[in-house]
């Protein structure tokens, strides 16, 4: 994903279109500074302040760290929350347009996701260094575990959200050549149609393995599906195999179901490639987001057990 | 047979109908342009089924492959009725009323037209799938929240997880729930009751107070004198609890903390805070560790003891009243001549039951194996004569009785010029001293002749007692004729005439040392014993020999050693540890 920098002194519209970074290089890498920084700090803290008996979180240095991490985890929770909040449409206000200052809705500012996905990322990485030392590497069956695995499952599938948002959109693209998923559906439907028509006044034999394709070639689905792009069960497949071989008679129309199929399948494949492509982009955020909020009822959990006890 | 075939199209709610009649030997319904009624689509057989007339009634039979469901039953062949419908591929066929001239009439009806599945869409997109972030996302929050949090808060507050002091053990699921709050590995000690939080964790959001660790540790020593005025230390002091020092769910090992930093706090500078303890400052280990102060026997005779420090010029004199050379006992090859095998330390030094230490040396276990108290070679009933050890008071007398035993039993007669043996052995040089005889006949002269011929040996100021001991005089020198005037015949109640030895069996009492655990070292390598030729040199080694092998609490290369490596914070000498606010009173 790239947005649009405005960090820079946005003077028009199209300075900040030809200012175009990733959010992951957004203000010269400033947010990576801050998290090695923290990172940084919160090293020299664990080695530097030794508790009395061993490391275990506890201590000024480990609630200090514990504190960092703790409110990490709600900042960049409420991230998630203003994120769903952002409104693409809405156009961005300058500071000097009275208008939009005046807006009852207070305009977003394009370059406010990018800030804010750039330090996300980042000191959500910074968030696992400074836990991990916060835990003093003590683990066990119990909830503060629980909670320290729930926040590495939660970054851990943000991280492969970083490299799918870097990786995918690039994939699409080069996939869909420019066209649109609601056009390949409609090519795919149009070939079926056709072929629907063409086979109307041939046999039987020939009408069940186009009605096969016709009927039985599944795009998307079910999660699995999606996400792994398999589908045994294609119709269409199994069309082209059964047509696979020359028959003894009727040539004409073999050869015209073979074309035809074979147009529809490298549609189907595109389409199917699409969708896992885009299942691919999408698919961490089902653990990213429902268990962010197992963490958050992990995490209260953890401090309230700790100083209840 | 004719028929009427209606064709029934809905678009919104107007309904058009287009009736056309289909007449032959039967009316056939299929794909094929052969067909007499046709249905144009792909899920319809080539000839699917055909209607006829039998017996006046009408029929439909299936032709080909194509699945034929007449009122929604799969059937080959089925007689029809007005009402009655038939299902073939996306149509709907109804059998009506037969107009005047016809065999039978049907509707026919498209009712799911070509790509209709197509019009929910296929399912693209996770949002798609069923599966939601939200549900997910609030019943994980709810399940961890109630699981982890409501629950074990409901177990300890309404008292489901028990004290171990009660009679009842917590049951399997308190229990459960209550581990999942564990902070940590529980102290192998405390372990049988770990499960029963309630135990050490009385309240919600408050410290382990001292009496939940004093209601079992109640025997647990003070750390400091009663009567020791502290000052504002013991104000400090008093402001620790139990859980300051010790903290359980930190590992197996136990629950001391054992850092340096927990003692320097108050012992970095002690003695100019609290000057009335005596305690040097300490800086640390190794590095700031004064050198090792040990207790001495000032005066044997008084008793009394002195502290002095190791490693000074002149070094430290230990004063135990014995004369006692460790390097003549360490002989290399022993003691040939009297059949006496080369010694060891162990020889004296037995380890006690816990090998920490060692039992006291007395006489009679360590030294009589030597050094025997023989003063006569005549057997009586018994064997050699010998004068009792630890009873100097009754050696006058054991030496009289036991010539007037020899008498009695003939020996003035017997040996009338019996020399005196000499009760030790002698010291190199040394001559018998000639003892005049008394003329025969005389009995009580004679013992008394012998007991004095003895006892000159045994009070001698270099043989007998005066070889270990020193005697009670000012000096310690033995004065043997003053010691002998007038001594015999015995007298009830004489004059103690040796200085019993005092010998320290610890001379580090502040320290803790555990010999079992040093044992694979070798003696010799802290102890300079075998060079050591008075009893007043002190043996003990100095914070050196330590340092060779101890570091400090976070060394590499030598031993961890930390304060309560060597000493301990609870000293039972010191009565009993109260709750902090009490403890320095």
């Amino acid at each position: 994903m790239s947005v649009t920098d405005t960090a820079a002194p946005a003077s028009t519209l199209r300075a900040r279109l030809s200012r175009h970074v990733s959010f992951l290089a957004y203000d010269n890498f400033r947010f990576l500074k801050i998290a090695v920084a923290a990172v940084v700090v919160a090293i020299v803290l664990y080695i530097v302040v030794t508790p009395y008996g061993e490391r275990y979180g506890g201590g000024w240095a480990g609630y200090t760290l514990g504190t960092v991490g703790a409110l990490l985890i709600v900042w960049l929770t409420w991230f998630g929350y203003r994120k769903r909040a952002y409104d693409p449409e809405r156009k961005y206000a300058t500071p000097h347009d009275a208008a939009g200052a005046a807006d009852a809705h207070p305009p977003e500012d394009p370059s406010r996701l990018a800030r804010r996905l750039s330090a996300h990322v980042y000191l959500g990485l910074a968030l696992l260094i400074i836990a991990t030392l916060h835990t003093g590497f003590h683990f066990g069956w119990n909830i503060h575990t629980l909670a320290y695995a729930l926040m590495c499952i939660v970054i851990f599938s943000g991280i492969y959200g970083v490299f799918a948002y870097v990786r995918y959109p690039r994939l699409m693209t080069e996939n869909r050549e420019n066209l649109t998923t609601a056009q390949m559906q409609a090519q795919i439907t149009a070939i079926d149609a056709e072929l629907r028509r063409r086979v109307l006044p041939l046999d039987d034999q020939m009408t069940r393995i186009i009605r096969d394709s016709i009927d039985n070639t599944p795009i998307g689905g079910s999660m699995w599906r999606q996400v792994s792009g398999r589908y045994p069960d294609c119709g269409t497949a199994r069309a082209i195999a059964a047509l696979h071989t020359r028959p003894d008679g009727d040539q004409e129309n073999w050869r015209m179901f073979r074309a035809k199929l074979d147009e529809k399948d490298a549609l189907v494949s595109r389409l199917r490639r699409d969708v896992r492509f885009k299942a691919l982009m999408d698919v961490w955020l089902y653990l990213h987001v429902p268990l962010t909020f197992a963490l958050l009822a992990a995490l209260t959990a953890h401090i309230i057990s700790v100083f209840y006890l | 047979m004719e028929v009427e075939v209606t064709f029934l199209s809905r678009r919104g709610t107007a309904v058009m109908r287009r009736a056309q009649r289909a007449s032959g030997e039967r009316v056939r319904i299929g794909r094929g342009t052969d067909n007499e009624v046709r249905l144009s689509d792909i899920h319809v057989g080539l000839h699917a089924a055909a209607l006829a007339v039998r017996d006046g009634v009408l029929f439909v039979d299936r032709l080909d492959n194509s699945p034929l469901e007449v009122n929604d039953v799969a059937v080959e062949t089925a007689q029809l009725k007005i009402g009655d419908h038939i299902v073939l591929g996306p149509y709907r066929i109804e059998i009506l009323q037969a107009p005047e001239g016809c065999d039978g009439a049907i509707q026919i009806e498209l009712v799911q037209p070509a790509g209709a599945a197509d019009e929910t869409g296929p399912r693209i997109g996770l949002q798609r799938t069923g599966v939601s972030k939200r549900v997910y996302a609030w019943s994980g929050f709810l399940a961890i929240a109630v699981l982890f949090l409501a629950v074990p808060i409901f177990f300890l507050s309404t008292g489901m997880i028990k004290s171990w002091h009660q009679n009842t053990t917590t049951e399997a699921l308190p229990k459960l729930v209550g581990l999942s709050w564990n902070a940590g590995t529980f102290s192998n000690a405390h372990r049988f009751f770990a499960a029963d939080c309630a135990t050490c964790h009385q309240g919600a959001f408050t410290q382990i107070a001292d009496k939940v660790c004093l209601a079992c540790h109640q025997t647990i020593g003070n750390h400091v004198m009663h009567n020791v005025k502290l000052g504002a230390v013991g104000n400090e002091l008093a402001s620790l609890n139990c859980v300051d020092c010790h903290t359980e769910h930190r590992g197996i090992e136990g629950s001391v903390i054992r850092e340096g930093h927990l003692c320097l706090g108050c012992h970095q500078n002690l003695n100019e805070r609290a000057p009335d303890t005596g305690v040097h400052d300490i800086g640390g280990w190794p590095n700031g560790h004064p050198q090792f102060r040990v207790t001495l026997v000032a005066d044997a005779a008084k008793g009394t003891t002195t502290r002095a420090t190791l490693g000074t010029t002149p070094p430290p004199m230990d004063h135990p009243g014995l004369k006692f050379s460790h390097a003549a006992h360490l002989v290399k090859g022993g003691f040939p001549v009297l059949h006496y095998k080369e010694m060891t330390c162990g020889d004296c030094h037995v380890p006690d039951q816990t090998g920490t230490s060692f039992l006291p040396i007395t006489y009679k276990d360590r030294c009589e194996g030597c050094h025997e108290l023989t003063f006569d070679k005549v057997a009586l009933p018994w064997p050699n004569a010998t004068v009792p050890h630890g009873s100097d008071t009754g050696i006058i007398a054991a030496v009289w009785n036991y010539y007037a035993g020899l008498a009695l039993q003939g020996g003035a007669a017997a040996s009338p010029n019996l020399p005196a043996a000499p009760a030790e052995r002698r010291g190199a040089g040394m001559a018998a001293p000639a003892a005049p005889m008394p003329p025969p006949g005389d009995t009580q002269a004679w013992v008394t002749a012998k007991s004095l011929a003895a006892l000159q040996v045994v009070f001698d100021d270099k043989r007998g007692c005066a070889y270990c001991h020193y005697s009670t005089s000012a000096d310690g020198t033995w004065d043997t004729d003053k010691i002998l005037a007038g001594a015999l015949p015995p007298k009830a109640n004489p004059i103690p005439v040796v200085t019993p030895p005092m010998l320290r069996t610890r001379f580090l009492p502040q320290a803790y040392f555990d010999h079992s655990s040093h044992r694979a070292v070798g003696c010799e390598n802290c102890h300079a014993s075998r060079t050591s030729q008075t009893s007043s040199e002190v043996l003990i080694p100095g914070i050196d020999t330590c340092t060779k092998c101890h570091g400090g609490e976070n060394a590499s290369l030598q031993a961890q050693s930390t304060c309560i490596s060597c000493h301990y914070f609870h000293r039972s000498e010191f009565g009993l540890m109260r709750v902090s606010a009490e403890t320095a009173q």
